[in-house]
């Protein structure tokens, strides 16, 4: 019976396949982002400019690609994942050399016509490679130190480039979604519990080479009310606006922090701050149940998937979600220190929209693609 | 789901060779899947314990938030914002205080009975929303305000209820009586009375620093804040009237560098800067870099005077445009013969100025650009301050275009700087918003020649008395200038009917000790102007009205512009051979 599925999906028409869509989980985006764009909407004081328009465009823009990307073989994305890890390497290693600069940090590398952060790329790129890279291994292989070596290497790659540049919230990122993919490949525990001791063994190391300004956003998290009008300062108005949003909030743009000006990053990072001031704790929870139900989604995915390869690949992509929107909660609730991450589908920026996008096509592609047979090694080793 | 079909299991016989291979492959798989599960399940069971951490977090944060949450905020940050300087203009006139005012909290855990204290402050306060009042004050908080900033008579009156539970706290409030005047200038602050913004932010740490405490001494301007009055007014008008997007003016003391006011349209009110759009924050002086046209000539000319590769009565061909590659540099107000530097200058011809600059070369106009400080980022005790925009690199072309003031965008700001040599005598000296003491040697540094600054001097004067600028004329005060109407730049090329019109006044001519600049974004012509929107149509006029007005207030007498010294002075042959009488 399996076979027979399985047989059959080799060879879907495109009909087949659009009918195969997790629609509920395309609709759960949709209106995740919509949120976002009230949001928006509300930040720029009731007008769809300058924001609102030019992220409900990207988005458009990013679902059209998130179908196009479900509707690929899932063999396909396989045997580009090498090539695509190297492409994005090669593009995080142009940007250190010859990246422009943008806002102090060296993110960007522009095309001419466009910018594009490659990081943001590597994040799908990382998770899409791992997750090849084990579905080729036995069981047995996973165990063995040896097949640790590799998928370390094209981990640590990307998270030196982008520690340099430097953008701790990306590597993470990284770091979180490709320990998962390692981590949900069957790696032994001990080898994560060994990991964590090298860490908080590196604590000090790593503390001192933190920049100054990185160093004072963790004091600041320690303790806000120690500068609050210094570097304190987005911590406690994020706080006060989120205690001034109570049960149902102020009302849709109502909020009175965020519309004086000072909720920093109020459309950025921030968001979730105008968002649980207008719309108070309810809001807040109501945002936390979209994102909740499309984590559901997502691990009954890759859960459902048949195959190594479409596990690792949606189990990594729906972690890096949860990271994202972790992050960025915790850090404007004052249980993080202040890191540059965004709320993912809810704040305003294009290159973000555009990678959780991208993460949620591949997803699409698993299910669709979940009963294909797909053999250990479609094409050879990483190196 | 459905049943095999017969292929299926053909399929299957045909690998029925390799059968135990399968097998194995099936159990390790199987493994595999099991392991890859548990491990699946694993993960979210993290995330669930992570989201149970965010949801409390959430819930203690906007409802359960009690002890000294939010009573020791307001605290910490009442006694953060204990003082902070004055501002003053530079006659000692008030343009930011503070008041020091009472605001009045309740504490509902330990009040007694709600009902009759909300009645008990209705009478006070006749507006209160008292529903409102009354749930925040049955609720389980610690703290909350009632009412912010009271008159000392409200304060009074409340007092005098006697109601147990409620207290005031001392607030300051920053106040800003010029209200729009000079809101670009001085900037705002935000409710904590921090600095976000102008030179509330530029001296945040100084004004409200232990030596400004101690000594209470205010923070004095360069500011005027009359003649800011006369340069908004008359901007503000110009924008209605000729339905611009938008304005900018400056005054600048040419010998001292300071800025004597500054106004950027549409502008905000200090006092309530959370209701201003970002168009209306926005300083179109000092973070606006604009393509600024034919203002740009007078450089173009200095720079030729400077290095002596054209004088006053050489000549230029302008009987035909230039082309290059695909571009054309036409005149506007073409006269289609060979004309003369100074009528270069009056007639404002395109050809002619990127003649003279041909002339000078590429290398030592961007050279003679940068000694005006026009290829840099101003230095000015603003935190909006833009960097200019310049060609990299810089082509033939460039040198052409640059010529008239298109190819280099730069704000106002930097043009009035740069224009201050050319008129001074020849000093660039740096700008400022803060008053020089009394008696105070500016250095500078040496940029052009006194002969050539008084050439254009001059020149600048001609424009007024014959050329492009006659509207700017104000009888008695000698003005001069440069009209400059630039098209603005839009996707793929240049708008022709989207202009930035601008005049470069000075004055008066004879000794020139202020220019003022006005520049109009879009205007549209009215019938008073035959539709004509360009400078000399629009901005001169501006320029004229704000001088016959500010000039008296700054002190410049007016003079007989038809005596015999003033003619001496001002003299200029427009004609070939005939130049050197002037001198």
């Amino acid at each position: 019976m399996s076979i027979a599925l399985g047989e059959r999906q080799q060879d879907m028409t495109l009909l087949q396949k659009l009918r195969n869509v997790n629609w509920l989980l395309v609709l759960l985006i949709c209106v995740t982002a919509s949120y976002g764009f009230a949001m928006l909407y509300s930040a720029a004081g009731g007008s769809v400019d300058p924001w609102v328009t030019r992220q409900s465009a990207r988005f458009g823009m990013g679902l059209v690609m998130m179908l196009f990307v479900a509707m690929v073989d899932l063999r396909f994305w396989m045997r580009i994942a090498y090539p695509f890890y190297g492409l994005a390497l090669c593009l995080l290693i142009a940007v250190d050399v010859i990246g422009t600069i943008g806002g102090g940090a060296q993110r960007w590398l522009s095309l001419g016509f466009v910018s594009l952060q490659p990081s943001e790329l590597m994040k799908v790129a990382l998770i899409l490679t791992l997750a090849r890279y084990y579905h080729g291994l036995t069981p047995e292989d996973v165990g063995r130190l040896r097949y640790l070596f590799q998928p370390f290497l094209l981990m640590l790659m990307p998270v030196g480039l982008v520690v340099i540049q430097p953008d701790l919230g990306t590597a993470i990122l990284l770091l979180m979604g490709g320990l998962t993919v390692m981590m949900l490949a069957g790696v032994r525990w001990w080898v994560f519990g060994t990991l964590m001791a090298a860490a908080l063994a590196a604590m000090p190391v790593f503390w001192a080479n933190l920049r100054d300004y990185q160093k004072d956003r963790v004091f600041t998290f320690l303790n806000p009310e120690r500068d609050p009008l210094g570097t304190g300062y987005h911590i406690m108005q994020s706080k006060i606006a989120l205690g001034s949003g109570g049960v149902w909030g102020k009302g849709f743009m109502q909020g009175t922090q965020s519309h004086l000006n000072f909720l920093p990053e109020k459309q950025t990072d921030f968001i979730f701050t105008t968002l649980a001031e207008e719309m108070g704790m309810v809001g807040g929870l109501l945002l936390i149940a979209l994102y909740i139900g499309i984590l559901i989604l997502g691990f009954a995915i890759a859960l459902r998937a048949r195959h190594t390869f479409g596990r690792l690949l949606a189990g990594g992509l729906i972690t890096v979600f949860f990271v994202y929107l972790f992050i960025n909660i915790a850090m404007v609730m004052g249980l993080l220190p202040v890191v540059g991450v965004p709320l993912p589908l809810i704040s305003y920026g294009g290159s973000a929209m555009v990678t959780i996008l991208l993460g949620f096509g591949f997803i699409l592609s698993v299910y669709v693609h979940r009963d294909l047979q797909i053999p250990k090694r479609p094409g050879g080793d990483p190196f | 789901m459905n049943a095999p079909r017969p292929d299926a299991t053909h399929t299957y016989d045909r690998r029925s060779g390799r059968t135990r291979a399968q097998v194995a492959l099936e159990g390790a798989t199987k493994q595999a899947v099991e392991t890859g599960h548990a491990r699946l399940l694993a993960v979210a069971a993290v995330f669930v314990l992570c989201f149970l951490v965010l949801g409390g977090r959430l819930v203690h944060l906007t409802v359960l938030r009690d002890g000294p949450g939010a009573g020791a905020i307001a605290q910490a940050v009442s006694a953060a914002d204990s003082y902070r300087a004055d501002i003053v203009d530079r006659n000692g006139l008030l343009l930011a205080t503070n008041v020091r005012t009472a605001s009045l909290y309740a504490e509902p855990r330990i009040m007694m009975n709600q009902d009759e204290a909300v009645a008990k402050l209705a009478t006070v306060f006749p507006e209160i929303d008292k529903k409102d009042l009354l749930v925040r004050l049955h609720s389980d908080k610690s703290f909350t305000w009632v009412r912010r900033h009271l008159t000392p008579k409200q304060q009074a009156a409340v007092n005098a209820l006697g109601i147990p539970g409620i207290g005031f706290l001392d607030e300051t409030r920053r106040i800003y009586p010029q209200g729009r005047a000079a809101a670009h200038v001085l900037g705002y602050v935000g409710i904590d009375n921090e600095g976000l913004a102008g030179v509330e932010k530029a001296f945040d740490a100084q004004l409200r620093g232990p030596d400004a405490a101690r000594s209470k001494r205010p923070l004095q301007l360069s500011i005027d804040i009359r003649v800011q009055h006369i340069l908004r007014d008359e901007l503000a008008r110009a924008v209605t009237n000729f339905r611009a997007i938008g304005g900018a003016g400056i005054i600048y003391d040419v010998h001292s560098g300071e800025v004597i006011a500054m106004a950027s349209m549409p502008d905000f009110d200090s006092n309530a800067p959370g209701e201003a759009t970002a168009e209306q924050l926005f300083n179109r002086v000092t973070l606006g870099v604009y393509e600024m046209g034919s203002t740009f000539k007078a450089f173009t000319i200095a720079s030729a005077l400077h290095y002596g590769t054209s004088g006053l009565d050489d000549t230029f061909d302008a009987t035909e445009p230039i082309r290059v590659g695909r571009y054309q540099i036409r005149d506007d107000h073409a006269k289609s013969r060979w004309l003369t530097v100074p009528e270069i200058f009056m007639y404002s011809s395109n050809i002619g100025a990127a003649k003279i600059a041909m002339e000078v070369g590429t290398e030592r106009q961007r050279l003679f650009l940068q000694r005006l400080g026009l290829l840099s980022r101003p230095d000015i005790e603003l935190p909006e301050v833009g960097a200019p925009m310049v060609p990299t690199p810089w082509r033939e072309i460039n040198t052409m275009t640059i010529a008239f003031g298109h190819g280099i965008a730069v704000s106002p700001l930097q043009t009035a700087a740069g224009f201050a040599p050319l008129i001074n005598g020849g000093v660039r000296v740096p700008s400022t918003l803060i008053k020089r003491p009394q008696g105070e040697v500016v250095l500078g540094e040496r940029v052009v020649s006194p002969q050539t600054a008084d050439t254009m001097r001059r020149l600048m004067r001609l424009v007024v008395e014959e050329g492009t600028g006659k509207q700017a004329a104000v009888k008695g005060f000698l003005v001069g200038g440069k009209t400059g109407t630039a098209e603005k730049a839009t996707a793929g090329g240049y708008a022709r009917k989207a202009l930035l019109s601008s005049f470069v006044a000075a004055f008066p001519m004879t000794d020139p000790r202020y220019l003022v600049i006005a520049i109009l974004d879009e205007p549209k012509g009215t019938k008073a102007t035959y539709n004509f929107a360009t400078g000399g149509w629009t901005a001169a006029p501006v320029t004229g009205r704000v001088i016959a007005r500010a000039g008296p207030l700054l002190g410049v007498m007016p003079v007989d512009e038809e005596s015999g010294d003033v003619h001496k002075a001002m003299l200029i042959s427009t004609r070939k051979g005939r130049s050197g009488a002037a001198f």
